[in-house]
C-alpha cells in the first residue's frame, strides 16, 4: 500500500501521544530498579489493579467526577504497591535475586486473577477523559484527550522529578539507589526509603493504569500482560534506573510502533518492538541516555 | 454378657436392615444417576463464557430432573448428575480434562468454549467409529460455544450444536442488499490474533459481501489485546465505505467503536460479530454500539426462549448465542438416552456412550429454543437465526429471515 507522508507523520504523533502512558509505565520500573537493584514484575498489574479499585469506588459513588476516579486510582495503586513491597520484597530475601523476581512474577498473576474472579473477565466501561474533542488541522488530527493525558503524563513526572531532586524523600532515595551502605550510615532508613519508593511507583502507576483505562474507555483483564511488557521494554531501552530516558523510550516505542501499524500491518507491528529493544541490548545496553557503551 | 450380645446382635440388625432399605429404596424408586460433563473456560478473560455455559448447564440439568427425570432402557428413570470442569481456554488443559472425564462415568461431555482448545481436542478422539487401529477416545462431545467453522468432521465422536456462521452472514448481507439497495461497499475489521474472529472475516464475511453484490473496499486488522485503534479507524475513515463489518470480540469491539465515534466515522451500517451479540458488548459500550448489527441463533422470541434465559438466571448466568446451546444440548441429549436404550449403570458406561454418539449421528432435526435445528452428516447444526441489533442498550430482533 502506498502511504504519503502525513499519514505517517500523523501515525507518529498518534503513536507519542499514546507513548506517554508507556513512559509512566517505564518510569515505575526503572525506579524500583534503581533505587533496590531489582525488577518488580509486577508493577503494571498494581496499576491496573488501582484502576480496577478506582472503578469500583466509582460504581458505589457513581455521582462522583471523572478526575476523583483518576485520583482514587492513583491511591489505591500507591496502597497495593505498598502491599506489593511487603509481600515481595520486606519478607523476601533480597540477597537471592530470582527469590523477589519470582515473587513479583507470582503477585502478576495474583492480581490478575483477583480481578478476574471479581468481574468474570468482563470489559467494564471505565470513565473516560472529559475532553473527548477532536481536532483536526487540515490533514492532520488529534484526539483532545489523549493531548490531555500526555501532558497530565508529563505533570506527573515533573512531580516526581520535583520530589527526587527537590525534597528530604528525593535525597533519601537517591543515596539509597546510589550508596546504600553510606546512606544508612548517614541515618536514612533503607526500608523505609524502599516502602516509599514502592508508594510512589504505584501512585505513578495508578494514574497511567488510569491513562491507559480512559483512552479505550473501557477496563480489560487482558491489560495486564501487555501492559507489563510494554512497561519492561521502555524501561530497557531507557536504561534501567533511568528516568529520562523511560520518559524518552515510551514516546519512542509508542510512535514507532504506530507508524509500524501504519506501515507494515498489525503482524508485524511488534516485531519492530523487539528488534528495537535487540538492537538497545546489543548495541546500547545502558539505555538511551548511557554515557558508555557498557558493553565487554 | 447377655445384655452385651444383645446389644451386639442389635447393632447388626440395624445396620443390615439400614443397608437394605437403602438398598431396596433405590430400587424401588428405579431411579439411576446419569452422569454427564461439563467443561468450558471458568478462569482468565473469556472466563464469563464459562460461567454462563455452567449457570445453563445446571438450569437445563435442574429442569429435566423437575420434570419427571429421563427415561432409561428398562423402564427405570434416571436423573441428570452434572460436573463441570474449567479447561482455562487452553488446549492441553482441555485434552487434559477430556481425559479426566474419559476415567469417570459420565456418558457425555459438553463443552469446549474455545475453538483453540476443541479443535486439537477432538484430534484425540477416535476418528472413525469402530475403527479397532484407532486408539482414540470414544467419548462423545456435543459443543455448545466453540464456533469455528467445520469442526466437528475431525472425529465421528465430536458433535457441534454452534450457529454456522456461514449461512447466516450470506442471508445477512443478502437481506441488507435488498434492504438498502443503494448501499455498495463494505470496510472490514478482524481481531487478527483470535481464531474465530480471523475465520469469520476471512473466511465467512469476507465471501459474503462480495456474493450479495458489495465491493470489499478494505480492512484493518488489531489484536486482542489492543488497546488504541487510531490508526485503524484513520483507514476506515479513508475509504469511507458504507457498510463497516467488524469481526472481533466485545473488547476490542467496544474500543474500535468508540474509537469511530469519536472520529466521526459514520458508516449507514454497522455489522457485528456473532459472539459480541452478547450483554458484554451493551456493557462495555452500549451507546457507541447502538445500530449495529448481528446475526445471532439466540433471542428471547419465543417462550421455550424465554423460560430458558429466566432458569439460567436463576442460577446466576446469562443467555447468549453461546450458552443458550448448552440448554439444548442438554435436552438433545434426553432425547437421544430415551430413545437409544441406554442403561446408566456402572458396569455399561462405555457402551452407554458408543449408544449415545450414534444416537447423536443419527440425528436430522432436533427441537431448539427459537425453532427447529437442522443436523447435518458431519455432526454440525444448522441452527435458526435472527438478526439483532442494539437498541437502547438492549438487543432487539430486527428481523428474522424465517418470517
Amino acid at each position: 500500500m502506498d502511504f504519503e507522508l502525513y499519514e505517517i507523520i500523523q501515525a507518529f504523533g498518534d503513536g507519542l501521544m499514546k507513548g506517554s502512558t508507556y513512559a509512566l509505565m517505564g518510569i515505575g520500573f526503572t525506579l524500583i530498579f534503581g533505587v533496590m537493584q531489582k525488577i518488580n514484575m509486577s508493577f503494571a498489574a498494581v496499576s491496573i489493579s488501582g484502576a480496577y479499585a478506582s472503578l469500583a469506588a466509582s460504581i458505589l459513588f457513581p455521582e462522583v467526577h471523572v478526575f476523583v476516579v483518576f485520583g482514587a486510582s492513583i491511591i489505591f495503586s500507591g496502597m497495593i504497591g505498598y502491599f506489593v513491597y511487603l509481600c515481595c520484597f520486606k519478607w523476601i530475601p533480597l540477597a537471592n535475586p530470582l527469590a523477589t523476581l519470582m515473587a513479583t512474577i507470582g503477585m502478576l498473576f495474583f492480581l490478575e486473577e483477583v480481578v478476574v474472579h471479581a468481574t468474570n473477565g468482563m470489559p467494564l466501561p471505565y470513565p473516560a477523559m472529559p475532553f473527548d474533542e477532536y481536532f483536526e488541522f487540515g490533514q492532520y488530527s488529534v484526539r483532545g484527550d489523549l493531548v490531555l493525558i500526555f501532558f497530565m503524563c508529563l505533570i506527573a513526572t515533573a512531580v516526581l522529578m520535583y520530589l527526587l531532586y527537590r525534597t528530604r524523600l528525593g535525597i533519601a532515595t537517591r543515596a539509597v539507589a546510589q550508596q546504600p551502605i553510606a546512606a544508612r550510615l548517614s541515618g536514612i532508613s533503607i526500608e523505609k526509603t524502599n516502602a516509599g519508593t514502592f508508594i510512589i511507583t504505584g501512585l505513578l502507576g495508578g494514574l497511567a493504569g488510569a491513562m491507559i483505562a480512559s483512552t479505550v474507555s473501557v477496563l480489560s483483564v487482558l491489560f495486564f500482560l501487555p501492559v507489563t511488557v510494554k512497561g519492561l521494554i521502555v524501561a530497557v531501552i531507557g536504561g534501567l534506573g533511568s528516568i529520562p530516558g523511560a520518559i524518552v523510550a515510551g514516546l519512542l516505542v509508542g510512535g514507532i510502533e504506530e507508524v509500524a501499524l501504519l506501515l507494515r500491518g498489525i503482524l508485524e507491528r511488534d516485531i519492530y518492538i523487539m528488534v528495537l529493544l535487540f538492537l538497545f541490548l546489543t548495541l546500547r545496553p545502558g539505555g538511551i541516555f548511557s554515557k558508555t557503551f557498557q558493553r565487554n | 454378657m447377655k445384655s452385651s450380645l444383645l446389644g451386639g446382635v442389635a447393632v447388626a440388625a440395624s445396620v443390615f436392615a439400614a443397608m437394605t432399605l437403602g438398598m431396596s429404596s433405590s430400587a424401588i424408586s428405579g431411579e439411576r444417576t446419569i452422569h454427564i460433563a461439563g467443561f468450558g473456560v471458568k478462569t482468565g478473560v473469556v472466563r464469563s463464557f464459562g460461567i454462563n455455559t455452567e449457570a445453563v448447564l445446571k438450569a437445563a440439568v435442574l429442569h429435566v430432573n423437575s420434570t419427571g427425570g429421563v427415561k432409561l432402557a428398562d423402564g427405570s428413570t434416571g436423573k441428570f448428575k452434572l460436573t463441570f470442569y474449567d479447561d482455562r481456554c487452553k488446549a492441553e488443559e482441555g485434552i487434559s480434562v477430556v481425559r479426566r472425564i474419559a476415567g469417570t462415568p459420565a456418558v457425555i461431555a459438553i463443552g469446549p468454549t474455545c475453538s483453540n482448545v476443541a479443535e486439537p481436542l477432538f484430534g484425540i478422539l477416535q476418528k472413525k467409529r469402530g475403527d479397532a487401529s484407532d486408539s482414540g477416545l470414544q467419548m462423545p462431545i456435543f459443543t455448545d460455544t466453540a464456533i469455528k467453522g467445520g469442526l466437528a468432521k475431525i472425529s465421528d465422536w465430536a458433535f457441534r450444536n454452534v450457529p454456522n456462521e456461514a449461512n447466516m452472514y450470506k442471508a445477512l448481507f443478502a437481506w441488507l442488499r435488498t434492504e438498502h439497495p443503494n448501499l455498495k461497499t463494505v470496510f472490514g475489521g478482524v481481531e487478527q490474533d483470535f481464531a474465530h474472529s480471523r475465520f469469520t472475516w476471512h473466511k465467512v464475511m469476507k465471501v459474503a459481501a462480495p456474493a450479495a453484490g458489495y465491493e470489499v473496499v478494505g480492512e484493518a486488522k488489531w489484536l486482542l489485546a489492543d488497546t488504541s485503534f487510531t490508526t485503524q479507524v484513520r483507514a476506515m475513515k479513508k475509504a469511507n465505505a458504507d457498510i463497516i463489518s467488524i469481526s472481533s470480540h466485545p473488547f476490542t469491539t467496544c474500543g474500535l467503536l468508540k474509537e469511530m465515534k469519536r472520529q466521526r466515522v459514520k458508516p449507514k451500517i454497522i455489522v457485528g460479530l456473532t459472539s459480541s451479540s452478547s450483554m458484554e458488548t451493551l456493557t462495555g459500550c452500549g451507546k457507541a454500539a447502538e445500530g449495529i448489527i448481528i446475526p445471532t441463533s439466540f433471542a428471547p422470541v419465543t417462550d421455550a426462549a424465554r423460560f430458558a434465559a429466566a432458569k439460567t438466571a436463576e442460577q446466576g448466568g446469562s443467555t447468549d448465542l453461546h450458552s443458550a446451546s448448552a440448554w439444548e444440548n442438554v435436552m438433545i441429549i434426553k432425547q437421544v438416552i430415551e430413545a437409544s436404550s441406554v442403561d446408566a449403570k456402572a458396569d455399561t458406561v462405555q457402551a452407554d456412550r458408543g449408544k449415545i454418539r450414534d444416537g447423536l449421528a443419527a440425528l436430522k432435526t432436533t427441537k431448539g429454543l427459537i425453532g427447529t435445528i437442522k443436523r447435518t452428516a458431519e455432526g454440525e447444526a444448522d441452527k435458526p437465526f435472527v438478526f439483532a441489533h442494539a437498541q437502547n442498550s438492549q438487543w432487539a430482533v430486527l428481523h428474522d429471515p424465517a418470517m
